[in-house]
């Protein structure tokens, strides 16, 4: 089946609008554009309102105003009508039309002077249209009427043709063992197997009763049986109760946890920060020596280096003294100038005479060097012979402190960095968040915990019941054959035992069938599909309804894939219910694309654009959303483009075709 | 007969300012009084270095002690003393020690204004940079005499 038509009059929004969804090409695609608040998800309430009377989708804004046109009501007058009236136009495979259509009287009164909407009456029909035109109105039973809704599009399985984007994204994230059997119970319709038990239990129930009525000892028993019996749903209820409790702690506590690992460890960072302050700490007393080190080193050189020339020039007058055999002197100037102020020869003890003085005087002038001063040159030319090397190494000494100062340099650069990094992050932490954050973890693994052991104690108990209700109704079979009265109703209790038996059996292995059935279809959609197929090598939905999706090297990958590979195993598993259930109902999503960024964008477009190919598929998009790659590829093979416009007052949309 | 061998080294009283303003831009750290004073006989004999490079000597208007001798390493004197020698062409001046101090501190008198010059006309921290280039040009210069 597909929408044809839906016809909104006084609705929310939209005070008179028609949108009809022509099929212009083998693509049943129709694509709905407009801001936020001009109705888009509005349309998707309309469409339930008309069909099951409810509207589950409606925003806080929404919820806050009344159902009927807002302009609708400024323009009536006081005491006046105004009716809201949804239609729900669908065609079936055979060509059937049937229209849905569900009207609301508002009132309007007079209230803190401006006009209130009153709701009057209500009321639901479907009109019939066969392939030949002939028409026929159903408008009196209610039960009967809501059949012809569920036909089609059930309510109890609503939820898996209307999306909202986030929920594509979502339906994967959460416990999935617990959807996956949802949804196959759901869309299998074995509630009717869930009722017939119910009615056969409390059949059974009654004929006890009765057998009870013959015998005290058989009313003895089956009085204990009914307790056991009860106790035991209470327990299954309990285990039920347990279960929802344990899977809701395990989605929080897996929610929060993602949302810690987010988080900046504050301790590890700032234990990390600590550990590099005192390693910057070291390298800048490193670096300061290495400084300290090369400026003593340029002064040292600088003296020797700028004085090189009088180094130079010294060290070549010594050797020039030397050649001239003028070093070392061969009179020692000193010991002639202790003679001369002696008067006396300190090697003979002659006293001076006059001519001896004279030639000692000219002497002294003839040895122009003592030798004290010759030590002297002697000990500056053995050091500026060491200078001589020292110079030698300048370049390699500065070249090698210089680098190694860089290095320190960058040392420090790098863990700056690293200090500014770690600064940011701890900058950006919320401590109170952290806090709370920790505090809900705990909360929820407590509640894990305990449900955990609660359940284990209670399938414990459940076991032990059955266990006594195995012998209970042992006990009651002999005690009823040995009532030979009670040997018809004997025969009633074991039929409508093998009848619940009989139920319990079929309803798992059609749960089996569907399951097994779902699966092959969901790998096959699902392959189909995905863009990079490589990447996956099956889905696998377990005996326990846990659904996997294999790696190709083996592991399961369904909690670390991206939002447009989530939202496509969503749609292949959508697909795949709505194939193997029968009901081959629209697909509508409301922004599919909210919870995806980047390339996977376009290929969930392609993915919709190729799905619309044998199934109807209407997708609403915000101008955002709906960027031009988006558009270029929908725009391929869509039917119809709908813009939805606001007029300047806010209060009515209108819907233009493009 | 050899002169009175002075017991310190002289600076111009007016280059004590300088040499403290020097000491901020090069000698930067804390450093003690026993290392003040080998840093104030670095400070001064680079100054003489710096005269001496730019054949610039300055006498002394009023003296005043900077450094004692006994501060001065026989490297140290050795070093004053080649800068004598080849100011004078001769060894003999070494017999003059006055005198070998004095073309010492005229060098060192004319190059704290020059080296006072060049760490204020400069960016802060530039010197040392300006002194390492130069010290690889003369480097460059001298490699092949040595």
């Amino acid at each position: 089946m597909r929408f044809e038509k839906i016809v909104l009059k006084n609705y929310r929004q939209f005070r008179d609008v028609e949108i009809t969804f022509d099929k212009k090409s083998s693509n049943d695609l129709h694509i709905f554009v407009g801001v936020m608040g001009t109705g888009k998800t509005n349309l998707l309430n309309a469409i339930c309102w008309c069909l099951y009377g409810d509207e589950p989708y409606l925003s806080k804004d929404s919820q806050q105003l009344p159902r009927v046109n807002l302009k609708a009501v400024e323009d009536a007058k006081l005491g006046e009508n105004i009716q809201v009236c949804v239609e729900v136009w669908i065609e079936t495979e055979e060509r059937n039309k049937y229209i849905y259509r569900r009207r609301e009287n508002f009132r309007i009164y007079e209230e803190n002077g401006k006009p209130a909407p009153h709701s009057q009456t209500e009321s639901f029909e479907v009109e019939y249209i066969d392939e030949e035109g002939n028409m026929k109105i159903f408008g009196d039973v209610k039960e009967e009427l809501q059949s012809y809704v569920e036909r089609f599009l059930p309510k109890s399985i609503r939820e898996f043709f209307f999306f909202d984007g986030e929920r594509l994204d979502r339906y994967f994230k959460e416990a999935t063992a617990e959807n996956v059997r949802h949804a196959i119970f759901k869309i299998s319709q074995l509630d009717i197997l869930d009722r017939v038990s119910e009615r056969i239990d409390k059949i059974l129930s009654e004929i006890r009763r009765e057998a009870g009525k013959i015998n005290p000892r058989i009313e003895e028993t089956r009085e204990k049986l009914e307790q056991k019996e009860n106790a035991l749903k209470e327990i299954i209820r309990m285990i039920g109760e347990c279960k929802e409790q344990i899977k809701r702690a395990k989605t929080k506590i897996e929610e929060l946890r993602e949302e810690i690992a987010r988080l900046p460890d504050v301790d590890a960072l700032e234990d990390e920060r600590t550990r590099l302050k005192s390693k910057y700490k070291e390298k800048i007393s490193f670096l300061n020596e290495k400084i300290k080190e090369k400026r003593s080193l340029l002064i040292d050189y600088s003296k020797t280096i700028l004085l090189w020339p009088a180094i130079e020039k010294t060290l070549k007058i010594i050797e020039d003294k030397r050649k001239n055999k003028e070093i070392p002197p061969r009179i020692n100037k000193d010991m002639l100038e202790e003679i001369l102020k002696e008067q006396i020869c300190v090697i003979c003890g002659r006293p001076l005479d006059e001519e001896s003085k004279h030639h000692v005087t000219e002497l002294i002038k003839e040895v122009k060097i003592t030798s004290e001063t010759v030590q002297e040159l002697y000990r500056m030319e053995e050091f500026f012979s060491q200078v001589k090397e020292q110079i030698k190494a300048f370049e390699d000494r500065i070249r090698k402190l210089t680098e190694e100062i860089r290095q320190y340099e960058r040392d420090l650069e790098e863990i700056n960095k690293k200090i500014s990094e770690i600064d940011k992050e701890l900058l950006g932490r919320d401590q109170q968040r952290t806090r709370e954050l920790h505090e809900k973890l705990s909360y929820w693994e407590e509640i894990y915990e305990t449900n955990e052991q609660r359940l284990g104690m209670l399938n414990s108990q459940a076991k032990n019941l059955e266990k006594e209700l195995d012998e209970l109704n042992k006990q009651l079979d002999k005690e009823l054959k040995m009532e030979n009265q009670a040997e018809k109703l004997k025969r009633q209790i074991d039929f409508c035992k093998e009848a619940l038996q009989v139920l319990r059996k079929t309803k798992d292995s059609i749960m089996t069938q569907i399951r097994e059935e779902i699966h092959r279809k969901t790998r096959e959609i699902f392959f189909n599909l995905i863009w990079k197929k490589a990447t996956f090598s099956d889905v696998i939905i377990q005996p326990d309804y846990s659904i996997a999706l294999i790696h190709q090297m083996g592991y399961d990958c369904l909690g670390t894939i991206s939002g447009g590979e989530r939202e496509t195993l969503t749609l292949a598993f959508t697909l795949a219910l709505h194939e193997v259930s029968g009901f081959n109902c629209p697909i509508i999503v409301d922004r599919p694309l909210a919870m995806v960024s980047g390339p996977p964008r376009k290929n969930i477009v392609n993915i919709f654009s190729k799905v619309s190919n044998g199934k109807q598929i209407i997708l609403f998009f915000t101008p955002d959303d709906y960027s031009h790659d988006i558009s270029e590829i929908l725009e391929r093979t869509a039917s119809n483009k709908f813009d939805l416009k606001m007029s300047k007052d806010e209060r009515e949309t209108s819907i233009e075709v493009k | 007969m050899m002169s009175k061998v002075p017991d310190r080294l002289y600076i111009d009283e007016n280059d004590r300012k300088l040499y403290d303003e020097v000491i901020v831009e090069i000698f930067r750290g804390k450093i003690g009084d026993e290392e003040k004073r080998w840093e104030r006989k670095d400070q001064f004999l680079l100054a003489m270095a710096i005269g001496f490079k730019n054949e610039v000597r300055r006498p002394l208007k009023k003296k005043e002690g900077f450094i004692r001798k006994e501060y001065l390493k026989p490297e140290d004197k050795a070093l004053i003393n080649a800068i004598a020698i080849y100011d004078t062409g001769s060894i003999e001046v070494l017999l003059d020690k006055q005198k070998v101090f004095s073309i010492a501190e005229e060098y060192a008198h004319a190059g704290i204004r020059i080296l006072h010059g060049e760490i204020k006309s400069g960016e802060p921290g530039s010197y040392l940079k300006k002194l390492e280039k130069d010290l690889f040009e003369k480097y460059k210069g001298l490699k092949n005499r040595l």
